[in-house]
């Protein structure tokens, strides 16, 4: 581990290492988030999540590890260094948002500002009220506004003294999905104008992808992956991460052969399966190699598609149909191997599919991605 | 909508033991109250000397005993709040210890740890210390037998606090001690209200811990209720007037309760 960050233009890194110990619970991983960009810390319940936003805000202490914001260092343990949560400059957003039930919208908004009763303070406050909406909503106590209006409010009040950088606790969680999307939105705006980075806890693949500009996977209390969250999330590479995520076929094949021209290799599963999958970098002919396909890429079909450019195209019979909002989840048995495949209400009712309906199974061979059950490697900061 | 149960809730048993229960308080409070009026001087013999004394000495051990509760039981409620510690679970659990203890024990104890025959007492009188049977006296024996109504509702006050507020309050830039006065303050003031009055009222009416660590010295150890006692040998007029004046500022205690719990409410607390 190296104990300083990489230069940044403007505002100085974000970013870290921290290592905290409670009982049997260990977390140890590092961070970088850039201004104006979101970072998206995906990992499943107890995985340490809210552990590394709590190490970043202060707000405990961890065994080792060194942490900077916006380029000042407020954590060291070998200096040893530590500024308590008041004095980072951190915007901390968590699940209940914990709005001060004895004080107005306004008054929230207004709590973390350093002088309350001058007319600056009072403008900054009306400034909030109006990019987040909050017009006329000012004197209201916060059991009389929304669930929506009460985000807004958290998201006003942890803007107002102008943070370094914002954490989110799974801010959206109990929220609908159409107010999901729009406050996403605004969230987005917020940080690209504060040009400030921010750091989101989720275990929501959609929000990840929707509004992460990376993905940091942990779990166990260690980072499994980082990247791009479409490649992260969607075509997982690393078998941990395509289990977190769900990924829904994960087959066991065989590689029969490679071929470089096409970037693709032949594998064969049992009774005769056989599927053309994006080439791999190591592995040879006679190899076991895992892979993946999401439900979503596949599509079904009555005949087999002719002059079609999809690679691959198997037959098969429908085990089961299983709704999966917002649409179905079928199971295609093509030879002992089922394949799961998400489709629309409309398809389903317009094809006529029921149990035991005869079916291809079609999917490009770039809809395959091998899936690598060793540990990752790399290092950021 | 009418409530058809409503007829159900005891029947008749109900109805019956609610009646006899109404009568058995209100009628010695009634009888109080029309003693009282039937007086010839109800003003006179509050403002006898005694009457006077007692009352003087009634309100400031009091008001000196609530105080030293607040400054000392605060920071001590707030730690039983939030602290995970074994050893603050024991002591939690004792500091109820002289709500149930009986009064005269409590002045016992305190005259076998403060007395002249006591542990401390050797020392203290080296000093030149003398504490029973002084108005010094009066105030430990208020503050033992009150200290703990107000540490236990500020305990509940302080622990209705999420520590998330207090974190949030924290990465808004505010220091603890300000998050403290800012934040836990309000959310807990109904609590704290509530238990100063608790305390205070129990305070006001101690009697078998000052009686027996204190003694009965009008103008230095003798409170109201000591002063109701002593009042009785000779008269009923002026014990009657100073039970009056204590069952008024018992009720004015009960209505500010209830506005706290009323408006704490209101404010979504």
């Amino acid at each position: 581990m190296t104990t300083g960050c990489p230069q940044q233009t403007g505002g100085g890194p974000t970013c870290g290492w921290a290592q905290y110990r409670i009982g049997r619970f260990s977390l140890e991983t590092e961070w970088e988030a850039l201004p104006g960009q979101v970072l998206v810390i995906f990992g499943p319940s107890g995985a340490g999540k809210t552990t590394l936003l709590r190490a970043i805000a202060g707000l405990l202490w961890p065994s080792a590890g060194h942490i900077e914001i916006g380029g000042r260092v407020v954590f060291d343990a070998a200096g040893p260094l530590w500024l308590p949560p008041h004095q980072r400059r951190v915007g901390f957003l968590t699940q209940q948002y914990h709005l001060f039930p004895h004080l107005t919208v306004a008054g929230n908004i207004a709590y973390g500002l350093p002088r309350r009763n001058t007319p600056a303070s009072r403008a900054r406050v009306q400034e909030l009220v109006q990019s987040f909406q909050l017009d006329g909503l000012e004197n209201r106590r916060i059991g009389q506004i929304s669930a929506g209006q009460q985000q807004r409010a958290a998201l006003a009040r942890a803007m107002a003294p102008n943070p370094a950088v914002l954490l989110l606790d799974e801010p959206f969680t109990s929220l609908d999905t159409q107010l999901r999307r729009a406050l996403r939105a605004e969230l987005r705006a917020a940080i690209n104008h504060a040009q400030i980075p921010a750091i989101m806890v989720s275990h929501d693949i959609e929000e990840a992808i929707s509004l992460g500009d990376q993905v940091q996977v942990i779990a166990d209390g260690k980072t499994q992956a980082v990247g791009n969250p479409l490649e992260i999330l969607g075509q997982p590479g690393q078998g941990r991460v395509a289990r977190l995520v769900g990924v829904e076929n994960l087959l066991s094949l065989r590689i029969v052969s490679r071929q470089p021209r096409d970037g693709t290799m032949l594998c064969a599963g049992a009774n005769g399966l056989q599927l053309e999958v994006p080439l791999g970098g190591l592995e040879q002919p006679g190899d076991t190699v895992t892979v993946g396909i999401r439900a979503s890429d596949i599509i079904l079909s009555h005949q087999e598609p002719a002059g079609s450019s999809a690679r691959n195209r198997l037959p098969g019979v429908v085990a089961g149909i299983e709704l999966r909002p917002p649409g179905y989840e079928v199971a295609l048995n093509c030879g002992g191997v089922v394949l799961k495949c998400h489709i629309t209400g409309a398809s389903l009712t317009e094809m006529g599919i029921a149990p035991s309906s005869n079916l291809w199974a079609v999917f490009k061979a770039s809809s395959c991605f091998l899936v690598r059950e060793s540990e990752p490697g790399g290092t950021m900061c | 909508m009418p409530d058809f149960r409503a007829a159900n809730y005891g029947g008749t048993l109900g109805a019956a033991t609610t009646a006899l229960y109404v009568l058995f308080i209100g009628l010695p409070i009634l009888a109080l109250l029309i003693k009282a009026a039937q007086q010839d001087s109800f003003i006179g013999s509050l403002t006898s000397v005694t009457a006077f004394q007692a009352l003087r000495l009634s309100l400031l051990t009091s008001l000196i005993s609530i105080l030293i509760v607040i400054a000392v039981g605060t920071p001590f409620a707030r730690l039983l709040a939030r602290s995970p510690s074994q050893l603050l679970r024991v002591i939690d659990h004792l500091v109820e210890l002289p709500i149930i203890l009986p009064p005269v024990v409590a002045g016992v104890a305190l005259l076998m740890a403060f007395g002249r025959q006591g542990i401390l007492g050797a020392p203290l009188s080296a000093l030149g210390i003398s504490l029973p049977f002084t108005t010094a006296a009066v105030i430990f024996a208020q503050i033992f037998v009150a200290a703990p109504f107000y540490i236990r509702a500020a305990k509940l006050g302080f622990q209705s606090v999420a520590p998330e507020y207090e974190d949030i309050s924290q990465t808004l830039g505010l220091s603890p001690w300000a998050t403290f006065r800012r934040l836990t303050l309000p959310l807990a003031g109904p609590s704290l209200l509530t238990g100063i009055a608790l305390a205070w009222a129990r305070a006001i009416s101690e009697f078998g811990a000052t009686i027996m660590f204190a003694g009965n010295l009008t103008g230095r150890t003798q409170t109201m209720p000591l002063a109701i006692m002593s009042a009785l040998e000779t008269g009923l007029d002026t014990a009657v007037a100073l039970a009056v004046l204590l069952l008024v500022g018992a009720l004015l205690v009960l209505i500010a309760l209830g506005l706290i719990t009323r408006r704490g409410r209101m404010a979504g607390l």
